[in-house]
């Protein structure tokens, strides 16, 4: 049997999560900056994992985004197209602060003194219009080194079209200059836009040699330790590299530790039978919600870092799952304005001073007080029985906003719920109603600290099917990472019209990417017939800008079913995301789109031993008096996670304890555990 | 439901009443046919109330933020209660009415009815790529009346009761150079009102008509509420200050823009009195446009923290007699109208710089900067139309330089369209898109860089109109700091001999091979040049923004 293992490096714990026979298990271990590897090695300690029976290591870290973050990428140069190199600079020349006359630009990471210009260029179609001038290249490899310069992003205009120029000149800068890391944007985008491929290319030059650095030193230390593979990288498109391909275009990390929850919940959702579910993720700071439909998850390249609504942030070309994140977590403040009004968020308190309750300074109020003091947090068992709240003190700290608002305490923190509670119902419709999805088809998979806190509030707001707290819940990305297969997204830019005789041009459009697919997989040592490809299409009206992702027809269809029934996704498709259908509008394609999946060998998951009976008293612990709506205090049973079997059932009001979360069952919801541990929550009986 | 709605209900709907404006800017940009609108942005689209009161506003464009209400209230004016139903959809782009800027901004404008009354409307407005008139892009350098710049529709039903008014259609066809994409954008503006209904109904449904008419009166008195804490803040007293526009491109000019700002504890005025008369050629703008104008600079000092509604706007007052070129009248040219807009805006952060350093810049390159080019695609022979504003340089402030390669203080977010879509767009190959290495707008402070933008034409028989303001006097400095450039339009012909240079033209030639080189100038610097640091000199020179030569002239720095 294999024992398959996944590691997830978060800002506090490092989580490890096994699978040993079919049977899962968990342990969080601290964090350790800046040797995050050697945090791992003692996770696997810590499960006593013997590193060298294991068959498959999968592994997600923060290493890409904390590098460009906290500015600590390298010195990095740009060598631009000859009269471009402002581009990076310029950008889009958009203030999203509307009425802002001091805006600030977002600082380019690359100084203009070192972005430089080769003498090259392409047309639109991607014919060569001025030969590239090689020879020049030894003069601005001078300068760069003259300055200390540790890597070289290339982006030349139409390289989506033909990479020829970019990959001469990247062959040329090696031979130069072996030492430097060097990458060109064709290897990380194929899309058109200048600027954000631009953008893309020199954030993922200035992380290349610390991811680097980074994944050497963690295969080293794990071979070390035993590890008989290389372990395979958590990727931002919600699959996994192997490590040398994460090596070659690290930007494909930067999402690699949120989009792991989500790659779970679309995991679980995948055990028990369950396509159509909104992930939501609500951790200290923010929470995060991402929509799966049929079992897929979303994908974009429009990912912009850093940005916010005032803040046009930095654009990165490579394929994230498209996750909503708002300002809303258990550490988020509540505050008052000028003309009181209150507010949760977006400033939290974070894990120092974090919450009042901690009593480690925090004055503020935040969500977890209000979840506290309202008794669906237990007071006697808080942040797993660690700290022993001052409820007086909590009190306190509604108490000076409630005499603000001439109300009670008990009002401002259902208040405080009720706001943050909206807010989250508001980036839950961003991912759903938003694009024409009815969340009463959906399933709310609610993970992370306080998910299962606030789940049940949303689905009744959102009407959804029913909440699933998933097991594992508390280390739900590595859970998700031993579910997951390898995963390349191959996004080029490619117009043409759709017409009755196009079944031929979409089909041979696709075929250089899938062999280029097949022989990247071939390179990790995938055979061709464990490599599985997915079809897609960005297409737009004629003449539109922006485009709505369609995956192909069966490919054995003949030629007019075939566009029949590409025309007819295609128009509902765009029907559902912008409310209306062009039924005699040309239909034009801009990208192709193959996602190439490498099949990996994974161990079923076990059922666990199901209950003999319904009945749930046996995980029954106690009651106390939980305050759901205001002013009507009920008694709540307190069921322990731990103890409820497959099979048992029962009925709100009620509280879920376990040592990562709690999980509110309001009145009038029903309560069942499935097969593997999971709660599925029904909202009315 | 129990005895009073409690506060944080009403909290929650204000959010979800604001969130709307966004949600309603989203849907059209992803689903409009025109550049101008999927890439640069510019329109605006929001939610008001029954009456016309602004609720919430999704703006790519800060100077649309005067004008969606003033629509709804033009609509409501004009038709009986009765005569407006379910399904209808308002088209207006008059310029002299409520809610015009220039015919080519359209406004289209959507009842919302709850258990059939009428409770709230939904407005965008949206610049449209082609609207007919005498010019491709329909707008001209040289129009002397609006019956040249195009199509009017004052206000009229373009879809009753959901059925299209397929007459109005078909005399749009007919009458604008591009009707596929004129026909989309109106496709795409209605389509994106049903959004904004949906949700506001929506809401409606969920806490009752009353809970939510209650909700948006408390949103608006926040907005006021927060707007006179910031006053406190203010200075407080008269202040005043003067521009001008070069020139109209007619040969008119220079004109004079005065303003006066009178601030007290809860009343901020601005009063135009003595601005020029309106101008032969298009660059006048209306009332509404200056009222959005007052706006925009309002917010942008005020900063109240809240969103942009109706309410934020109760201690504003804009005066100006009629007939100026900010108060122009019909059948006066509007085209240009944004020339206008910008100075009215401009000269009116001019006039408090002094008193809100760090809040208020100066002068920035002053202009929208925007040309028509137009010609037909080398292999294809079809017409094209490019359509486009440029990025130059903001003034400094207090603790900053000035922005470079920024669209327009005012423009928002207009954004430009990238290289590589021009090129497979329009029949031009673009040899240089870069800052100016301008060492103009010197200061403590130094101001923004512009770009140089270079075309290369590729076929024959084409032109461009250029509406380059600020083409002979540059944006203004402040204590001590220098000048900002000028913005011009180049020509040279294909051995570079140059052959024309000009800020303001009409359908001036162009033959394959020509070289059409857009500029665009730096911003003001603030405080004088010799008290910028030596390190940052350096740099500047290091980086190219400043030769080594006025490093020493101007900041003494060697």
């Amino acid at each position: 049997m294999t024992v398959r293992v996944a590691t997830d490096v978060g800002g506090t714990f490092t989580d490890l999560v096994y699978i040993d026979e079919g049977n899962v298990k968990a342990v969080k271990s601290d964090t350790t900056p800046p040797n995050f590897e050697q945090g791992v090695v003692n996770a696997a300690i810590k499960a006593d994992i013997n590193l060298s029976e294991v068959d498959f290591f999968a592994h997600g870290s923060t290493v890409v985004i904390n590098a460009i973050t906290e500015r600590k990428g390298v010195k990095t140069g740009l060598i631009t197209t000859k009269g471009f190199r402002d581009v990076l600079e310029i950008a889009r020349g958009n203030t999203p602060d509307i009425f802002n006359n001091t805006y600030q630009k977002p600082s380019p990471f690359v100084e203009r003194h070192l972005r430089l210009e080769l003498e090259e260029r392409l047309d639109y179609k991607g014919n060569v219009v001025t030969k590239i001038k090689l020879a020049n290249l030894q003069k601005l490899v001078d300068y760069f080194k003259s300055q200390q310069v540790e890597a070289i992003g290339v982006c030349f205009l139409h390289a989506y079209l033909n990479p020829e120029h970019e990959i001469k000149a990247v062959a040329e800068l090696k031979r130069l200059w072996p030492e430097v890391n060097v990458i060109a944007s064709h290897e990380i985008s194929s899309e058109w836009r200048e600027y954000e491929r631009t953008s893309t290319t020199v954030l993922s030059a200035y992380v290349l040699p610390p991811t680097q650095q980074y994944l050497d030193k963690l295969k080293h230390k794990l071979r070390a330790n035993g590890l008989n593979n290389d372990p395979f990288i958590m990727q931002s498109n919600g699959g996994i590299a192997t490590l040398q391909s994460a090596r070659d275009n690290p930007i494909t990390l930067v999402e690699s530790g949120p989009v792991g929850g989500i790659l779970g919940a679309a995991a679980y959702g995948e055990v028990i039978g369950d396509g159509n579910i909104m992930a939501l993720d609500i951790g200290g700071t923010t929470a995060k919600c991402s929509l799966i439909h049929n079992g897929e998850t979303r994908i974009t390249t429009e990912y912009v870092l850093e940005k916010t609504a005032k803040k046009a942030g930095y654009p990165i070309k490579t394929p994230v799952i498209d996750i909503v994140e708002i300002g809303n977590g258990g550490g988020s403040i509540a505050w008052i304005d000028a003309a009181n009004s209150l507010h949760v968020g977006p400033e939290s308190a974070g894990s120092t001073p974090g919450p009042v309750a901690y009593g480690r300074g925090g004055s503020a109020p935040t969500t977890t007080d209000a979840n506290l003091i309202t008794g669906r947090i237990n007071s006697e068992n808080f942040a797993g029985g660690a700290i022993q709240p001052d409820i007086s003190v909590v009190e306190a700290s509604f108490d000076r906003l409630a005499q603000q608002l001439n109300v009670t305490a008990m009002d401002v923190a259902h208040g405080v719920l009720n706001i943050a509670n909206a807010n989250m119902v508001n980036a839950l419709k961003l991912i759903s109603v938003n694009r024409g999805y009815d969340p009463r088809d959906f399933s709310l998979m609610a993970f992370g600290g306080g998910g299962a806190l606030h789940a049940t509030a949303l689905a009744q707001e959102l009407n959804a099917r029913k909440v699933i707290i998933p097991p594992f819940a508390g280390v739900f990305s590595a859970w998700g990472m031993l579910m997951i297969d390898l995963r390349r997204d191959y996004i080029q830019t490619h117009r043409f019209s759709i017409n009755k005789q196009s079944k031929a041009a979409v089909i041979n459009a696709f075929e250089a990417v899938i062999s280029k697919a097949n022989m990247d997989y071939k390179n990790d040592g995938i055979a061709e017939n464990k490599v599985k490809h997915e079809l897609y299409v960005d297409a737009r009206y004629s003449g539109q800008e922006h485009t709505v992702k369609i995956r192909l027809p069966d490919t054995e269809l003949d030629d007019s079913d075939f566009i029949c029934e590409l025309s007819e996704r295609f128009h509902t498709g765009h029907q559902q995301e912008y409310t209306f259908r062009l039924n005699d509008s040309a239909i034009e394609v801009v990208n192709i789109h193959l996602v190439a999946f490498g099949i990996l060998d994974k161990a079923k998951l076990e059922k666990l031993p199901s209950s003999t009976s319904t009945n749930a008293s046996m995980a029954l612990i106690g009651k106390r008096l939980v305050d759901f709506d205001n002013n009507t205090q009920r008694a709540a049973a307190i069921y322990d996670r731990e103890k409820l079997q497959p099979g048992m059932m029962f009925k709100g009001p009620a509280i879920i304890e376990e040592s990562t979360t709690t999980t509110v069952v309001l009145p009038g919801n029903r309560v069942e555990v499935d097969d593997f541990g999971g709660l599925h929550i029904y909202l009315r009986d | 439901m129990k005895k009073q709605v409690d506060i944080f209900t009403i909290e929650i709907i204000k959010n979800a009443l604001v969130a709307i404006g966004e949600e309603m800017f989203l849907a059209l940009k992803r689903s409009s046919k025109s550049p101008i609108i999927y890439e640069s942005l510019d329109y605006g689209i929001g939610v008001t109330d029954a009456k016309g009161r602004l609720i919430s506003q999704g703006n790519g464009i800060p100077g649309f933020i005067g004008t969606l209400d003033a629509g709804v209230q033009n609509i409501i004016a004009k038709f009986d209660a009765k005569n407006i139903y379910p399904g209808d959809v308002f088209i207006l782009n008059d310029p002299y009415a409520g809610g015009g800027t220039h015919l080519s901004d359209v406004c289209m404008i959507r009842p919302v009815f709850f258990e059939n009354e009428l409770v709230a409307w939904t407005a965008n407005k949206a610049h449209w790529t082609e609207i007919g008139g005498k010019d491709p892009g329909s707008y001209s350098a040289d129009a002397t009346e609006i019956y040249q710049e195009g199509l009017q529709f004052p206000g009229i039903k373009v879809f009753e009761k959901g059925i299209a008014n397929q007459a109005l259609l078909d005399l749009i066809e007919v009458n604008v150079r591009l009707p596929e994409m004129t026909l989309g954008d109106l496709q795409a503006c209605a389509a994106s009102l049903k959004v904004g209904e949906q949700r506001f109904l929506a809401v409606m449904e969920k806490y009752s008509r009353d809970v939510t008419l209650t909700a948006i009166d408390k949103l608006l008195e926040h907005g006021d509420l927060m707007v006179l804490e910031k006053f406190k803040t203010l200075p407080k007293g008269t202040f005043e200050a003067e521009d001008v526009i070069d020139e109209d491109g007619m040969g008119n000019g220079p004109f004079a823009v005065k303003v006066k700002v009178t601030i007290t504890d809860k009343l901020f005025t601005l009063d135009f009195t003595g601005s020029s008369a309106q101008a032969p050629g298009p660059i006048n703008c209306t009332m509404g446009v200056l009222i959005s104008a007052a706006r925009e600079v309002f917010m942008g000092i005020v900063q109240p923290d809240a969103p942009a509604t109706d309410g934020c706007f109760r201690r504003l007052e804009v005066i100006c007699p009629a007939g100026t070129l900010l108060t122009a009248q019909r059948p006066a040219p509007v085209s240009s109208y944004f020339e206008a807009m910008v100075c009215a805006a401009d000269v009116t952060r001019k006039a408090l710089a002094d008193v809100l350093p760090g809040i208020v810049t100066a002068g920035q390159f002053g202009s929208v900067c925007t040309m028509n080019l137009s010609g037909t695609m080398p292999e294809t022979n079809e017409p094209y139309l490019l359509v486009e504003p440029l990025v130059g340089g903001w003034g400094a402030a207090v603790g900053k330089d000035g922005e470079s390669g920024q669209f327009c203080v005012g423009n928002g977010e207009t954004s430009n369209i990238p290289i590589e879509i021009t090129e497979a767009r329009y029949g031009v190959l673009v040899e240089q898109y870069a800052f100016n290495n301008d060492s103009a707008g010197a200061g403590e402070f130094r101001g923004g860089n512009g770009v140089v933008l270079d075309y290369r034409i590729l076929s024959d028989n084409a032109d461009i109109s250029s509406f380059f303001g600020r083409g002979i006097t540059a944006p203004w400095g402040i204590d001590e700091g220098a000048a900002g450039s000028c913005n011009y339009v180049e020509v040279f012909d294909q051995q570079g001999n140059a052959k024309a240079r000009f800020s303001r033209a009409s359908r001036y030639p162009l033959k394959k091979g020509d070289l059409l080189r857009l500029v665009t100038g730096n911003g003001g610097g603030w405080g004088n040049p010799s008290k910028r640091s030596k390190a940052d000199v350096l740099n500047d020179v290091k980086n190219g923004f400043i030769s080594a030569q006025d490093a020493q002239a101007i900041y003494n720095v060697k």
